[in-house]
């Protein structure tokens, strides 16, 4: 990928250099809002994001008030209309924060078009083989280097599991953009390959945004 | 009769039929469904069906705290649990009956689900009213020099039983899904065996007891239904047999009655099994003051012992196999109307003398998987399904036939049920293999393959029924 | 004289007075305004006036600056002496080491370059002219170095390694047969966790100097809590008296009486008011009987300049060493008389010891300890229990020395000749029984015939499922209501119904195993035989020795809360047949805080496992540390403690210390963490001091997970971790597999 190009897409995602994260409950329950319309929220903190972010809302299930916080910075742009001691059904939006992008994720957006991208071929569970896990775990994925046909996941369905190939030009994991067990779909992003020839291009591109992207 | 609200605390064809079956005894309900399944026929049934607010969406069915939140919210009376999920979890049951709104539980009391669903109490029950069950040891078994005695006279009962290659089984007492099962074909084996596995089961339950028993090869399983109310009538609707299984243990076809000795010859007095392991299972059953439909499972060896195995304490995937034999006072017989009405506290109103049984019944289990490539699940969307409709056949679904339905990959992968009815087992057979040929099953995946289905296997199959 | 001579002594004076303002602070006081405008005067002035006036004036003033010095030494409040403690000018142990000494090399350290700079090690020599006889009377000094404000010391704060350093030259000491000098110059460990942890190293310090079979002497600068007892279990305990000797620093007691969180301070006026309530001065500890006796410091405390207080110290320290030599020496009679000698310092006194001396002086340090702190807990018993207490003593003693040491002898040597005899009839038997099975197998009719056969079909007997424990119902399993377990983010666990959790869950968590804590009572009904267990010592009561302002309510409530009278129970009871002393820390009381009658209640729970031959438990169901409110009475518990517990684990017996919830600081650091046989109950912390107090003393952030038993388990604090419901299970396979020497005889 060339240079102006990603000065291209960095352009435009400074245009529109905002996410809209949609909240959703994470099961059914009784809602009371604490943040409202307008507020500025944080995601956690602390060194070791040992602090909950701002506090959203309460969901209360079973007697138990469970509290919902933010997990990224932002501005509460939309409330839906929900009165206090409603009962809403899980996976319902509930609020909207509107979210100024993080360098991280401008890197993310723009290594989208510059990896090469593994994807889902089905619906299920994705998991590392255990040995690409561990090497994951203890050095970080950008030291695991994969070749077309190596064994590199675990396709978990159905209560059955299948070992899946890698295909794709050999090259290291650049980027991971699943979490290890969570329930994907065909077609989503599992991570993004370098190959080694482009190692150099994308430390670039890595060093642009770095230096160009201003968090607020 | 009081008008109940009953939730149904489960999804797919059971779902389906638990709704109907409410609909049928005039009460009301409500369904949970989960985002992976807004396209199954059981939230379009319950929206239909169930008028306003009869729909839930819920972050698992496993979650019993959902299931309890829309229970309260949308004022529901009762919970019938289905099969699987919570159908034999005694501490939901427990809960739904003890918490401070207190709901009833269609199945069995709690009390009940807790003893018959430990393993080692069950076998002890069962020896204690001389009942036969697998040789072997009935209790956790701690002592390494007790345990070498034990295995060793097992290996020669086997032996004068006329068994040529005696095999038996070490289970961690406090395992369970098939975790922490080793087996041992010679005593020399049999101490490092024993000792690897209470190692692993002391890691792995912080138990370390053992139980030692008999491998019993070539069995065929057979099951006894058993309906109760809580007033202390207990009556069976016979017996099934499914010993046509997937190589993973799973049922894929289930005949009722249990043996036929009519037409097929078998090493022993069938009829006399199927009579013995009713009569077992009533008696364990009246011991415990059964309560509501439960299945007795047994294994019935090639020489015609039957064991006592296990007692499923819900109502069953096959429980209308059992129906379609069935006949109460010369009426049909819904078994999941039987387990509501009988759950919400209605007396049987009916003795086992006004139970008769006509012809054979044969369930087929339509998935889409590859027998050929040791039953491996196919995952992709359905674009095509459609079946003709007899008075002989019952099909259960909860596969939209109007349109486009990718299977979810999060639950067993059952597609629909099929129930033939036969006046005898021949005709049953030719009604079951006529079905086969008629349903229509296409799908596609990502890939653009073809959907993989077990029909062929159950055509095959059907030749073999009730054979042993 | 110079007017240079002069300019230098206004240096001097114009220091000494920066340095008074420096410990009075920021407090108003006319004393010193009056010597500020004096010498502001006699600056001003003194280039104008011949040189004698302004020598006669430079005279006037320095007596001054004397006259008021000493009136200010009398206004000294508590807090000034601690700033008097903290100031860079405070002599050091170098200071001492120079001074007090008449020779010395310093072991294993040059400066920063030392395993920890904080802690100081020197072998020392003492000489003493006895008529023309030169003796040199070597010594082991240790102690922590505060040096003059140099940052790598730490400001005398004592990392785990340095402690473990410490140790390792008391050993080295006692293998020569030298006394060791500790001098206590720490305002508190260094807390972190590390291979040691700072309470790990700490606890082992404080077992081994219990049995250290040299004369200890301590002197005591600045005792802050438990870094201070890591050096400071000592035969004699001299303290300056300008030092302090305390619990927790003044400013660390306002933070927690002031509920003061994160970056905000308390007032000067808190923190003042709590060092006066701690009680920490030498004074106060004289008189609660924690130090024996006080070192005269120069007004406004010793400085390095100050060469006769030097000259005073090392008398102290020959003096209290001679005493501690020579009680133990020699038969008692004599010892008395010699004694005497102690009046005479010219008189040589040897500092070896001899076997019988070495045993006495053991003796000596575990009474003088064990005598402390008994005006601080009320002894609710009334006379006639405490006769029937104390013939139960008598019986049992005189029991024990039939049972175990001398019935045990001859039935030792009778039981291993039937073992003998027992296994040869076993092997002839053996042989007999295979022959005739090899025989009989032929007949098939004979196994039919086999009982055993008939245990593959029918019923088994079987007691396995029969209730030991009594059942016990929880509170929190009461409730209708889930709980959400804090790992469900991490994990997926689904919230738990209480009534389940708490109940037959036995609050673990059914999907990742996390153990959310249970009643102390949970584990009483759970791990000990049904009815097995019988409470003793119940009116052994907590009180209020300092009168600490507000905390006599605030332990009235504790006391109604839990209808406990202290934090600590004590037991004896049965694990399967086997009886047991238990001591229990129960976290509801003050947060398991421990005093003087928890430690007297630990020690009589300790005594008694001894006195009976029982093994010792001790369950922590959660311990917040020392009880701060009852300042050194509490502090000293841990060496207290760590005695009983060694004097039991030698003669024999089984310690096994389980803890549960949050368990820190000095009881971690003494009698709990020198246990050989530590467990911990799953999701259980243990550790020194808490993520705050590492944040402010050490300016770290420490993970969320830091004090996580895996992580103690990793460090080699605790032996293992144990899932709350195997405790029964495992409890009595330790006590199967770790019997003590002189455990398990019937």
């Amino acid at each position: 990928m060339k240079t102006s190009n990603i000065k291209e897409l960095l352009d435009k995602i400074k245009e529109n250099p905002y996410k809209t994260i949609v909240v959703k409950t994470p099961h059914c329950g009784t809602i009371e809002f604490v943040v409202g319309e307008g507020e500025e929220v944080k995601g956690p903190r602390g060194k070791y994001k040992e602090q909950p972010g701002t506090l959203l809302a309460y969901l209360t299930r079973e007697n138990n008030q469970k509290p919902l916080y933010a997990q990224e910075r932002g501005i509460i742009s939309k409330i839906y209309p929900f009165q206090k001691g409603d009962f809403v059904e899980a996976n319902t939006p509930i609020l909207e924060i509107k979210h100024y992008l993080t360098k991280e994720e401008v890197l993310e957006l723009i290594l989208k078009e510059t990896l090469y991208l593994f994807r889902a071929p089905e619906k299920g569970k994705y998991y590392f083989v255990p040995e690409i896990d561990k090497r994951i775990k203890a050095k970080g994925c950008q030291k695991v280097k994969l070749h077309p046909g190596e064994e590199v996941l675990i396709l978990s369905r159905m209560k059955r599991e299948t070992f899946l190939p890698y295909e794709g030009p050999e090259g290291i994991i650049y980027h991971l953009y699943f979490k290890p067990g969570q329930s994907l779909n065909a077609e989503d992003i599992l991570f993004g390959v370098c190959p080694p020839e482009d190692l150099e291009s994308i430390k670039e591109v890595v060093l642009k945004v770095k230096s160009e992207w201003e968090e607020k | 009769m009081k008008k109940h609200k009953i939730l149904v605390a489960n999804r797919g064809e059971i779902a389906l039929r638990i709704m109907q079956a409410c609909l049928n005894l005039g009460h009301d309900f409500v369904a949970v469904y989960t985002e992976e399944d807004k396209e199954s026929l059981h939230c379009r049934f319950a929206q239909e069906k169930g008028g306003e607010k009869s729909l839930f969406k819920i972050s698992s069915y496993q979650d019993a705290n959902e299931i309890l939140a829309v229970a309260d919210y949308s004022q529901a009376t009762a919970i019938h649990p289905g099969y699987g999920f919570f159908a034999e979890d005694y501490r939901f049951a427990r809960r739904v009956v003890t918490r401070s709104k207190p709901l009833i539980f269609i199945g069995p009391n709690w009390k009940i689900i807790k003893e018959l669903g430990d393993k080692i109490q069950t076998k002890r029950l069962a020896r204690k009213l001389d009942v036969p069950t697998v040789p072997g040891s009935d209790r956790p078994i701690y002592d390494e020099l007790e345990a070498e005695e034990l295995a060793r006279d097992l290996f020669i009962f086997q032996k004068e039983q006329g068994i040529e290659h005696p095999v038996i089984l070490i289970k961690a007492s406090a395992g369970g899904g098939g975790m922490g099962i080793e087996e041992v074909g010679d005593m020399d084996r049999f101490r490092s065996v024993l000792r690897r596995l209470r190692n692993y089961a002391q890691r792995q339950f912080g138990n370390d007891g053992v139980l030692i028993e008999q491998r019993v090869f070539d069995f065929n399983h057979l099951e006894v239904q058993i309906v109760a109310d809580r007033h202390g009538q207990v009556v069976h609707f016979g017996t099934r047999n499914c010993t046509i299984q997937s190589t993973g243990r799973q049922k894929r076809i289930e005949v009722a009655p249990g043996f036929y000795p009519k037409t097929i010859n078998y090493a022993f007095d069938a009829q006399k099994v199927l009579q013995d392991i009713v009569k077992y299972s009533l008696r364990i059953a009246r011991e415990v003051k059964y309560d509501n439909v439960g299945t007795w499972e047994w294994i019935v060896s090639p020489t015609g012992q039957p064991f006592l195995m296990e007692v499923n304490t819900r109502i069953q995937v096959e429980n209308g196999v059992s129906a379609i034999i069935s006949r109460v006072k010369g009426q049909e017989v819904n078994l999941i109307e039987e387990q509501i009405r009988l759950g919400l506290g209605e007396k049987l109103n009916y003795s086992q003398k006004d139970i008769s049984f006509q012809g054979v019944g044969i369930e087929y289990r339509i998935i889409a998987e590859s027998p050929e490539e040791n039953f491996t699940p196919w995952v992709g969307t359905i674009t095509r399904f459609s079946y003709p409709n007899y008075p002989w056949l019952q099909v259960f679904s909860h596969v939209p036939q109007d349109k486009p339905y990718e299977i979810p990959t999060d639950f067993d992968p059952n597609l629909a049920l099929a129930i033939v009815w036969g006046k005898d087992l021949e005709e049953a057979k030719r009604h079951g293999l006529k079905f086969l040929e008629e349903v229509v099953l296409e799908g596609e995946n990502k890939k653009g393959e073809k959907l993989k289905s077990n029909l062929n296997f159950l055509k095959a199959k059907t030749s073999e029924i009730l054979v042993f | 004289m110079l007017l240079l001579d002069i300019e230098k002594e206004l240096q001097f004076l114009e220091e000494k007075l920066t340095y008074i303002k420096d410990i009075f602070a920021h407090k108003q006081n006319e004393n010193i305004l009056l010597l500020e405008s004096k010498l502001k005067d006699f600056k001003n002035s003194y280039k104008n006036i011949n040189l004698a006036e302004a020598k006669r004036k430079l005279n006037s003033l320095k007596d001054l600056f004397t006259f008021l010095e000493n009136k200010l030494d009398r206004q000294l409040t508590p807090m000034d002496k601690v700033r008097i403690v903290r100031h860079p000018q405070r002599i050091c142990l170098k200071d001492i080491l120079e001074n007090v000494y008449d020779n010395y090399t310093e072991i294993g350290g040059q400066d920063e370059y030392s395993i920890d700079p904080s802690m100081l090690i020197a072998r020392a020599y003492i000489t003493r002219k006895v008529g023309k006889k030169i003796y040199n009377q070597p010594v082991m000094v240790i102690g922590q170095e505060k040096g003059h404000g140099e940052e790598f010391r730490n400001g005398g704060s004592v990392k785990p390694w340095g402690n473990a350093k410490a140790l390792q030259y008391m050993k080295v000491a006692e293998r020569e047969n030298i006394p060791i000098h500790t001098y206590v110059f720490t305002p508190g460990a260094y807390p972190i966790e590390d291979y040691p942890g700072a309470a790990q190293q700490i606890a082992r310090n404080l077992y081994e100097m219990a049995g250290l079979k040299v004369p200890i002497i301590a002197v005591f600068s600045e005792g802050g809590s438990g870094g201070a007892e890591a050096i400071a279990l000592a035969d004699m305990r001299l303290m300056l008296s300008h030092g302090y000797y305390s619990v927790i620093s003044p400013e660390g007691a306002a933070a927690i009486e002031g509920r003061i969180r994160g970056k905000e301070k308390a007032s000067p006026e808190l923190i003042e008011q709590c060092a006066s309530q701690l009680k920490m001065t030498a004074d106060d500890n004289l008189v609660m009987g924690y130090i024996d006796r006080i070192i005269k410091e120069p007004p406004l405390g010793a400085r390095p300049e100050h060469f006769d207080f030097f000259k005073q110290l090392r008398n102290e320290v020959i003096k209290a060493t001679d005493e501690v030599v020579l009680r133990v020496r020699g038969i008692s009679l004599f010892r008395y008389l010699v004694l005497r000698k102690l009046k005479n310092p010219e008189i040589y006194v040897r500092w070896a010891l001899g076997a019988k001396a070495k045993e006495r002086l053991l003796e000596n340090r575990y009474r003088k300890f064990r005598k402390m702190s008994q005006h601080a807990y009320i002894d609710g018993r009334n006379n006639l229990t405490k006769i029937k207490d104390k013939s139960e003593e008598l019986f049992w003693a005189g029991y024990s020395l039939l049972h175990y040491d001398i019935l045990r002898r001859h039935k030792q040597v009778v039981s291993q000749l039937t073992e003998d005899i027992k296994g040869e009839i076993h092997v002839l038997l053996n042989r007999a029984k295979t022959s005739y099975h090899k025989f009989m197998c032929r007949f098939s009719w004979f196994h039919k015939r086999k009982a055993n056969v008939c245990q593959l079909l029918s019923l088994s007997d079987w007691d396995g499922h029969k209730q030991e424990t009594t059942p016990y119902l929880s509170p929190q399993a009461k409730v209708d209501k889930t709980i959400t377990c804090p790992n469900a983010s991490k994990e997926g666990c689904l919230d738990l119904w209480a009534p389940d959790l708490f109940g037959e869950m036995a609050g673990v968590c059914s999907y990742c195993g996390h153990h959310f804590p249970m009643e102390h009572e949970w584990y009483l009904y759970n791990v000990f035989d049904a009815h097995s267990l019988r409470e003793f010592n119940q009116d052994i009561e907590a009180t209020n020795p300092l009168d600490f302002a507000n905390f006599s309510h605030k332990l009235e409530t504790a006391k109604k809360k839990t209808g406990q009278k202290s934090a600590c129970l004590t037991f004896e009871g049965k694990i399967k047949g086997i009886e047991v002393v238990v001591a229990v820390l129960t976290a509801k009381f003050r947060g398991g805080t421990v005093g003087a009658a928890e430690g007297e209640k630990f020690i009589r729970a300790v005594e008694k496992a001894r006195l009976k031959h029982r093994p010792f438990i001790a369950y922590v169901h959660g311990t917040a540390g020392i009880r701060i409110q009852e300042g050194t009475n509490g502090v000293i518990q841990m060496p207290r403690c760590t005695l009983a517990i060694r004097n039991y684990l030698e003669a024999g017996g089984l310690y096994i210390v389980v803890y549960d919830t949050n368990s820190y600081a000095g009881p971690v650091a003494s009698f709990l963490g020198c246990s050989p046989y530590q467990f911990a109950i799953r999701s259980s912390n243990i550790g020194f001091a808490g993520p705050g107090v590492i944040k402010e003393t050490t300016g770290l952030e420490i993970p969320p997970d830091y004090h996580k038993a895996y992580h103690a388990l990793s460090r080699g604090h605790i032996q293992g971790i144990w899932d709350r419901r195997q405790m029964r299970a495992n409890l009595y396979q330790a006590l199967l597999t770790m019997g003590g020497r002189y455990l398990y005889y019937h």
